[in-house]
């Protein structure tokens, strides 16, 4: 193999994919703005529901006085605003109301709807007013009586989390980006893989190429070396706007509570690369293996888009917080490296994980090239009809 | 320069079976000659361009292009050969320059050798003032241009052209006939297939008449004459394909 014709191709690829404006939409635009979009559409999201709750769990339905003295002023001081109904279960349901609150003699019944976040944060805070008032009374008798205080509790209970800080929110971070990662990176891969395997037959240049002094298996070495190096770019600029949305506060302030303690340090994203790299080459040789059976773009893309679907499996596989990575699993492509961005980003990855992971990758993308090398040579596959 | 030897091709379709669509063909190319290659439609021109370009394999028989056997050393043949087809096959989003400097490499050229060739190439070809532009935008005379000058770019001995003037108006297919001139008195060996009676009739020193994979006859204007009794060679082709003198009239 002749590597300054390998480096012929490589550059004549690269020159046409940033030239194609598909590709460069692909590879560089969607990398950079998806994360940034998606953090402040998440933000967004979260903090117009928290108000919204806040504002409509404030009503609380009652049928007349409330048969319990002092609980209507604790209410209104409280900052509820009570609203006079025949049926509390329809002005629940009807959302007429936030809440509902009976009292029948030494019971008080609290209505609410549990797939509503205003009328459960009604309810919990009616709970947490009831118990203030059910201690303050219970204080009283006991006082009454001459009894210390110190009986209501005889022990305490405390939950003790051994999880290093902001762990949770590591691990909640890192799945999800692992799995927007891998994804955007095969995305980034598909236009280009297409483009210079079904695109050349299209175009009527692949077989002039083929005519060219160049052998099949420097072809299309160029060719996946070009595939990779999109793919590798697309998931570079992801990592870095990923980095950038972090560090410049750009997620807001929910994401950030969620989030809290997780660092994307030069470090972490070295890491990231490494960890990736091997999964764009598999993810370039097979892609352009798959496209090279096409005899149009648009067949390709077809041949191409149920990939995608089968990445996306392993990859949500691995964005589950109780997943975790054993020996058997770090040999599975995608879900591996899934787990690998997602260790890194929690700051609790091991090097055996790492190595495991980037070795087996390396291995798939050896062989994803080599069948890539025999499709090149096969005449069904270049010139189907 | 070029010596075919029993050269065919079978290709297997599920639904069709086997397909001979080469079947022994056997014949040879001088230098300094313009040898054309006619059929109809599906007769086998393509397949057998597309066997000595190396770019299909043979399923027996060889040929020897420039001392080079296409079966055992097919990436010398490729470096002996330019190769062009009427589609052009030009990357749409690269200029002039870059498609000459990207052939020139794989053909093993580089550095001031290639320069000047690429320069002495376009100066000929007249492309210097659209080398800088992107192919997708010139029009189809001048990205004609460009393809014969890629062709040639790595100054191969052997040229094998793949109806070079397929879908070109009159004075396009002029510049295509003017090329393969040219390269014939430059002392290069040149296959040509083509549809075009006249094109075929004016330009080759001898003509190879394919017809359902077989070579039906070889020879100069005057062996086809001698052969079939006919005097054009648009009768001589319908002649050697069988198609009887009242069809051949009513087609006329």
């Amino acid at each position: 193999m002749n590597t300054r014709i390998v480096t012929t191709v490589y550059r004549k690829e690269i020159l046409e994919l940033v030239r194609d404006r598909r590709t460069v939409v692909s590879m560089v635009v969607v990398p950079i703005v998806a994360m940034p979009l998606l953090f402040s559409a998440m933000n967004y999201f979260m903090s117009s529901s928290e108000k919204q709750a806040d504002r409509e769990s404030t009503t609380v339905a009652v049928s007349g006085p409330l048969a319990m003295p002092g609980l209507e002023d604790a209410l209104k001081s409280a900052g509820f605003q009570l609203k006079n109904v025949q049926d509390l279960r329809a002005a629940v349901r009807d959302k007429g109301a936030a809440a509902a609150v009976e009292v029948s003699e030494a019971q008080i019944r609290i209505y609410n709807d549990e797939t509503l976040p205003a009328s459960e944060k009604a309810a919990a805070k009616l709970h947490e007013l009831l118990d203030t008032l059910k201690d303050r009374q219970v204080r009283v008798a006991l006082s009454a009586k001459g009894i210390p205080e110190k009986v209501l509790e005889p022990f305490t209970v405390e939950d003790v989390d051994v999880a290093p800080q902001g762990t949770r929110g590591r691990k909640f971070l890192g799945g999800m980006l692992g799995y927007m990662v891998i994804l955007l990176m095969f995305t980034g891969c598909m236009y280009p893989s297409v483009d210079m395997t079904a695109g050349e037959k299209e175009r009527k240049t692949l077989e002039i190429l083929l005519a060219s002094a160049a052998g099949r298996d420097e072809i299309v070495l160029g060719k996946i070396l070009a595939a990779s190096t999109a793919a590798f770019i697309t998931a570079t600029l992801n990592i870095l706007s990923i980095a950038l949305s972090f560090q410049s506060g750009f997620m807001g302030k929910n994401l950030r509570e969620l989030m809290e303690g997780v660092r994307i340090d030069g470090s972490a994203i070295a890491l990231l690369l490494i960890a990736v790299l091997p999964t764009a080459v598999t993810a370039a040789a097979v892609m352009i293996t798959i496209s090279s059976f096409a005899k149009s773009f648009k067949e390709g893309q077809s041949y191409l888009s149920p990939l995608i679907m089968l990445v996306i499996f392993p990859a949500v596989i691995g964005m589950m917080p109780g997943m975790e990575a054993s020996t058997r699993l770090g040999l599975l492509p995608v879900f591996n490296v899934s787990q690998l961005i997602k260790s890194i980003f929690a700051g609790d990855y091991t090097a055996t994980a790492f190595v495991v992971s980037f070795a087996s990758n390396f291995v798939y993308a050896a062989v994803a090239f080599v069948i890539a090398v025999r499709m090149f040579q096969r005449e069904d596959v270049l010139f189907r009809t | 320069m070029i010596e075919v030897e029993q050269l065919t091709k079978t290709f297997h379709d599920k639904k069709r079976g086997e397909i001979h669509a080469l079947n022994a063909a056997s014949f040879q190319v001088n230098p300094r000659e313009i040898f054309g290659i006619l059929g109809p439609n599906g007769a086998g021109k393509t397949t057998l361009l597309r066997l000595l370009a190396t770019v299909l394999r043979p399923t027996s028989g060889t040929a020897i292009i420039n001392g080079h056997d296409i079966v055992r050393e097919p990436a010398a043949v490729r470096a002996s050969i330019g190769f062009l087809s009427g589609d052009m096959g030009l990357y749409g989003r690269l200029t002039a320059l870059e498609i000459l400097g990207f052939f020139g490499k794989l053909g093993g050229m580089g550095g001031a050798a290639l320069k000047k060739r690429t320069e002495d190439v376009i100066a000929r070809l007249d492309i210097a003032s659209y080398a800088d532009t992107r192919i997708d935008k010139l029009s189809t005379g001048m990205r004609q241009r460009v393809a014969i000058a890629r062709t040639i770019v790595h100054d191969p001995p052997v040229l094998i052209l793949d109806e070079p003037s397929y879908g070109l108006d009159v004075p396009s297919a002029r510049l295509i006939e003017n090329f393969v001139l040219d390269a014939r008195n430059q002392g290069k060996c040149i296959l040509l297939s083509t549809h075009v009676m006249e094109e075929a009739e004016y330009l080759c020193d001898r003509i190879s008449v394919v017809h359902e994979g077989r070579v039906r006859i070889t020879g100069t204007m005057e062996d086809l004459r001698a052969a079939t009794g006919k005097t054009r060679l648009r009768e001589i082709f319908l002649d050697l394909l069988g198609i009887p003198a009242r069809a051949q009239e009513a087609r006329a």
